[in-house]
């Protein structure tokens, strides 16, 4: 019965986070733009949902303004910055993710800062379902909604508009040279990417009830990039491996987070597993860089 | 008036140590073509360092800044040797270099995060009396500090300028192709760039520490302005970063004055995102940004 409910748990949380990265593997994974910012969508979209939610409008509608919101603040960082190279989006998205951040935590009147949001209702509460046939019942949904958007990702990944934004990720010179306008492809990969963290963010806020400034640091960004490299740039099966090695990996090391381990105390076990992290982005650069099953030529290492 | 002139006080401290730090990222940033996200992290290190020595020796913080930029520099030339320079060889490209660096900074903020915890600590040194000179309000580390920096600045001049190394520093930085058949060591400039940068970066960190109690973000929070700093004096100018460094922090601590203090951040961004635009060299840089 725990168990199940912890089973129940963690599988939703893996589709969220596959479905996050989902939308960080369109932008980078097949069309080059290198995004550090992308918990940022996440937090708009969260937020924007659950601030809407508990003004009084319908659940429905919020999930909807939430994800447009989300990828409008695509568009608004992406109008400026698109055109940089992808060193500076890289600086200038992590740079956004840190103000948005910022004001999540100090504008309080609309985000009750640090304190977080929770008391918003959630969907299937008043079907009178006990709180695993609840939990069951989420995570049917959540798989409902993330496999669709992976059904639509996975069409444009394949159709002439996806093999654009491959084009570009190889050569935008060429691409622009056979008449594509490839600041339009590329700021509309981001705004999608952007609409597709919005959801994840509002499925997040929806599982998790309570939504804080910390569930959207910055190493949630990196945890989607390790996701997304693990399982393969730029193949869209690819997340949801990543996202069962994440999530296996961090079940495996949660028992010790809360206890220790030997002289350990929670807190170095969890440093400890952050490490972890780190060194498995950088070994799989330097050795593995398409991935755990990805194909070499998605992330040539010749320049 | 006197609050803008102590805000201009405060933007030099900071402006100074986000000045030294800058240097190594923009060298590095030139010469590897590496944008370098674990550089703030070598910062935090060295402040780590310099703590450590002077808390569990009880020795002066003074030689734990020593201390530090040495652990700085030795890291540095460590992770050259183990991982960059690999990297080059097998022809890494720019956005593989981003992706291991960011890899490289989670794992040394959570070393750090291991030995020391998350918890704030600062230097062991007797409190010491504000001095008040003319409208401004300072304590006398905070001019030491500024002092130390400033003589830091002065060295790195002194390096570039006039040693053979440093004058190869900036010839790579200026261009690497016409520098390699110049028959410059390109090897060893390299190197040496990383021993310079690890130094300055972790000095700064030392210096900072001075300033307010620190915790393991310390590195993170610095790298924002210590881009904008670089972008804004010119990628690959050490004087630019300096400059940069010094304007960044003064705005930001100005900008306090009109904004609420916790968007002091978001100034030496939004600075940087309108040089992106307005002046994409930089004050003194020459490189295209696009």
């Amino acid at each position: 019965m725990n168990l199940l409910s912890y089973l129940l748990g963690f599988a939703t949380n893996l589709v969220i986070f596959a479905l996050f990265s989902l939308g960080l593997n369109l932008q980078f994974g097949h069309t080059g733009l290198i995004n550090f910012g992308h918990v940022a969508f996440m937090g708009v979209g969260a937020y924007t949902m659950v601030i809407i939610v508990l003004s009084g409008a319908p659940l429905w509608l919020a999930m909807l303004v939430a994800v447009i919101t989300a990828g409008a603040f695509g568009l608004l960082i992406g109008l400026p910055v698109i055109r940089l190279r992808d060193d500076y989006l890289a600086i200038v998205t992590i740079g956004f993710a840190e103000i948005i951040r910022m004001v999540l935590n100090n504008e309080s009147w609309l985000t009750r800062g640090p304190q977080g949001m929770f008391g918003f209702p959630v969907p299937f509460e008043n079907l009178g379902l006990s709180p695993l046939g609840h939990r069951a019942l989420f995570l049917a949904w959540v798989l409902l909604t993330a496999g669709l958007v992976f059904w639509l990702v996975n069409r444009l990944t394949g159709s002439p508009w996806g093999r654009v934004l491959k084009a570009i990720r190889e050569d935008e010179t060429v691409a622009s040279s056979l008449g594509k306008n490839t600041v339009a492809y590329k700021l509309q990969a981001l705004v999608i990417g952007a609409m597709i963290a919005g959801l994840a963010g509002v499925q997040l806020a929806l599982f998790l009830r309570y939504i804080n400034p910390r569930n959207f640091m910055p190493l949630t960004t990196f945890v989607a990039w390790l996701i997304m490299i693990m399982g393969g740039v730029g193949r869209n099966w690819g997340v949801v491996i990543g996202s069962m090695i994440y999530f296996g990996l961090n079940a495996a090391t949660q028992q010790f987070m809360a206890r220790g381990l030997g002289p350990l105390t929670g807190g170095q076990v969890g440093a400890l597993r952050m490490m972890l992290v780190g060194l498995i982005l950088v070994l799989l650069m330097l050795y593995r860089p398409q991935g755990i099953l990805g194909r070499k030529e998605e992330m040539t290492l010749e320049s | 008036m006197e609050p803008v002139l102590q805000a201009l006080a405060n933007g030099v401290i900071i402006g100074a140590i986000v000045a030294l730090t800058a240097v190594g990222l923009s060298l590095i940033y030139s010469i590897l073509d590496l944008t370098n996200f674990a550089h703030g992290d070598t910062v935090t290190v060295g402040a780590y360092a310099a703590l450590a020595v002077n808390i569990a020796w009880g020795v002066s913080p003074w030689v734990g800044v020593l201390v530090g930029m040495l652990v700085g520099a030795v890291i540095s030339v460590v992770l050259e040797v183990v991982l960059w320079s690999k990297l080059r060889r097998s022809g890494a490209d720019r956005v593989t270099l981003i992706v291991v660096s960011i890899g490289l900074a989670l794992f040394l903020r959570n070393l750090i995060i291991f030995i020391y915890g998350t918890s704030s600590v600062s230097y062991q040194v007797p409190v010491e009396q504000a001095l008040l000179l003319g409208p401004v309000m300072l304590t006398p580390q905070q001019i030491q500090v500024t002092a130390a920096a400033a003589l830091a600045a002065l060295a790195v001049h002194l390096i570039l300028q006039y040693t053979t190394i440093g004058k190869a520093m900036r010839a790579l930085a200026d261009n690497m192709d016409l520098a390699w058949v110049s028959g410059v060591n390109v090897d060893n400039v390299i190197l040496w760039t990383w021993v310079l940068g690890g130094l300055l970066a972790a000095g700064g960190g030392a210096l900072y520490a001075f300033t307010r109690p620190i915790n393991p973000n310390l590195g993170w929070f610095l790298l924002l302005p210590m881009f904008a700093a670089i972008i804004l004096g010119g990628i690959g100018n050490a004087y630019g970063a300096m400059l940069g460094g010094l304007l960044i922090g003064v705005t930001q601590e100005l900008s306090a004055l009109v904004i609420p203090n916790h968007y002091k951040l978001a100034v030496g961004y939004a600075v940087m995102i309108a040089i992106l635009f307005l002046l994409p060299r930089g004050l003194l840089g020459k490189e295209e940004l696009t």
